[in-house]
């Protein structure tokens, strides 16, 4: 698996072969305040680059993630239905929102240290 | 956030990490641990707020007849130990402002939103009632949830529900905006380290600005400048109960007028089952009778989404349509309020 990149967008994505992990970073899961449900998309969805994957409501104001790149969803993280919350306590681990196999690779993403400067 | 108006516990915000927000001119916190755990901390222990931003306004009781005619609710027949919610009525009988009075023997305690103080204050002016502004001398803290009475017993007498009483260092009424008992607190600006004291040795949390609004919301209790405006009167925002006033006071034919025909805007209460939230300015509507959402958020203890709607007439149906980011989504209005 490779480092996690990140988006302008505030979601990070990280490649394993040929498949993508994506979620929200930590920053932006801070903006949110609570998270109080999560709507996933369906195992098969197919989105290009930009698309609104997923649409995360919180008690500040309701957020979405887009796909980092051209992909088709192949797992969705269904622990979020009962406890969105994760999103909040561990963004970048266990609250992992979909994975997807990357139709069309754009690895163009942000590294961590680039990503912190611009959210500075 | 350099020009804005900070409270006495400004220090106390900063040292709890809070986040702070802008609000009505205000430098205040939005929230220290979370807007949920802040939620349950009032729902099943104790927390309290700091509302020092919200006006407070002294109005010697000489003052009351000429009060009495611009508000909806009867103050003049109030006891001397009562705490009274109403609303300020302009020519049209919509809201200027809600309000708490607090009446003591020679005095009352005027509490308003602190986005209306000043309009409010220049209304007592325009209206030759003799105020004194104390806002910025005083300090306001609510102490909510089911354990709050107890816990404030050792500082000061408990008044009875909705009654008010002082001491020498509190002016206080058992009154709040939670749907939780408890009490709001008044005191000079001196006092301040002495009460974070009690509170961090009572272990009573803080809690911001974000989890007071789930709290009203899930309270059923309104806000000025969403379920009542200068646009919105008592009567449309589901408040006949506070228009108690039979003298003459601003805006009561029109008031009278509402009641008598029905013809006017309602605000209503609904709950949808979805993973949405409509938030407010969302479309909403019920049959033919449009609407648009005034607040909406996450209900802790319900998990649902609630909140309120304004109709332009008496809905046709309690099933409800949300357009939500191109959603269709239904709801319900319910005619309870949402913790029973």
């Amino acid at each position: 698996m490779t480092d996690k990149k990140y988006l302008e967008t505030h979601e990070w994505y990280s490649i394993t072969e040929n498949n993508i992990t994506v979620g929200i970073s930590d920053f932006a899961q801070g903006e949110l305040g609570d998270i109080v449900f999560v709507t996933l998309p369906n195992v098969g969805d197919e989105f290009s680059k930009g698309d609104s994957m997923v649409e995360i409501e919180a008690t500040k104001t309701v957020a979405e993630a887009y796909a980092p790149m051209d992909c088709v969803i192949t797992e969705i993280n269904s622990e979020l239905d009962s406890q969105p919350e994760i999103i909040n306590s561990d963004p970048c681990g266990s609250g992992w929102i979909v994975k997807a196999s990357i139709n069309n690779l754009d690895d163009t993403g942000m590294t961590y240290q680039e990503y912190e400067s611009f959210i500075s | 956030m350099n020009d804005l108006l900070t409270t006495s516990l400004f220090k106390f915000h900063q040292d709890q990490n809070s986040k702070m927000i802008e609000f009505a001119g205000w430098q205040m916190p939005f929230s220290y641990d979370g807007t949920i755990k802040e939620h349950n901390y009032v729902r099943t222990a104790s927390g309290f707020f700091d509302v020092s931003h919200m006006g407070r306004i002294y109005i010697e009781n000489k003052e009351i007849v000429n009060l009495n005619k611009l508000i909806c609710s009867d103050l003049i027949n109030l006891d001397n130990t009562k705490a009274l919610y109403s609303v300020f009525t302009n020519e049209e009988g919509n809201a200027l402002d809600d309000v708490i009075f607090w009446k003591f023997d020679s005095h009352i305690i005027l509490i308003c939103n602190a986005i209306n103080r000043v309009k409010i204050t220049r209304h007592l002016l325009n209206n030759n009632i003799t105020h004194k502004d104390v806002t910025f001398d005083t300090s306001l803290i609510a102490i909510q949830g089911p354990q709050a009475i107890e816990l404030t017993k050792q500082l000061l007498d408990t008044p009875e529900k909705f009654s008010t009483n002082h001491n020498e260092t509190f002016t206080y009424a058992r009154t709040g905006y939670t749907g939780e008992d408890g009490l709001e607190i008044m005191y000079e600006n001196q006092h301040t380290d002495k009460v974070i004291d009690f509170l961090n040795q009572n272990k009573i949390k803080p809690c911001g600005l974000a989890s007071r609004d789930t709290l009203r919301l899930e309270a059923s209790l309104p806000l000025y400048g969403f379920e009542l405006s200068e646009k919105i009167s008592p009567v449309e925002a589901n408040l006949k109960w506070i228009i108690t006033n039979t003298e003459e006071y601003l805006g009561k034919n029109k008031i009278e007028a509402q009641i008598a025909t029905g013809k006017h805007k309602y605000i209503k209460k609904f709950t949808l089952k979805s993973k949405r939230i409509p938030r407010t300015g969302t479309i909403v509507k019920s049959g033919t009778t449009s609407g648009v959402v005034t607040s909406g958020n996450y209900s802790p203890v319900l998990e649902k989404s609630i909140g309120f709607a304004l109709f332009d007439s008496l809905p046709e149906s309690d099933l409800i349509e949300f357009d939500i980011r191109g959603n269709l989504l239904e709801g319900q209005i319910i005619k309870k309020r949402f913790l029973s």
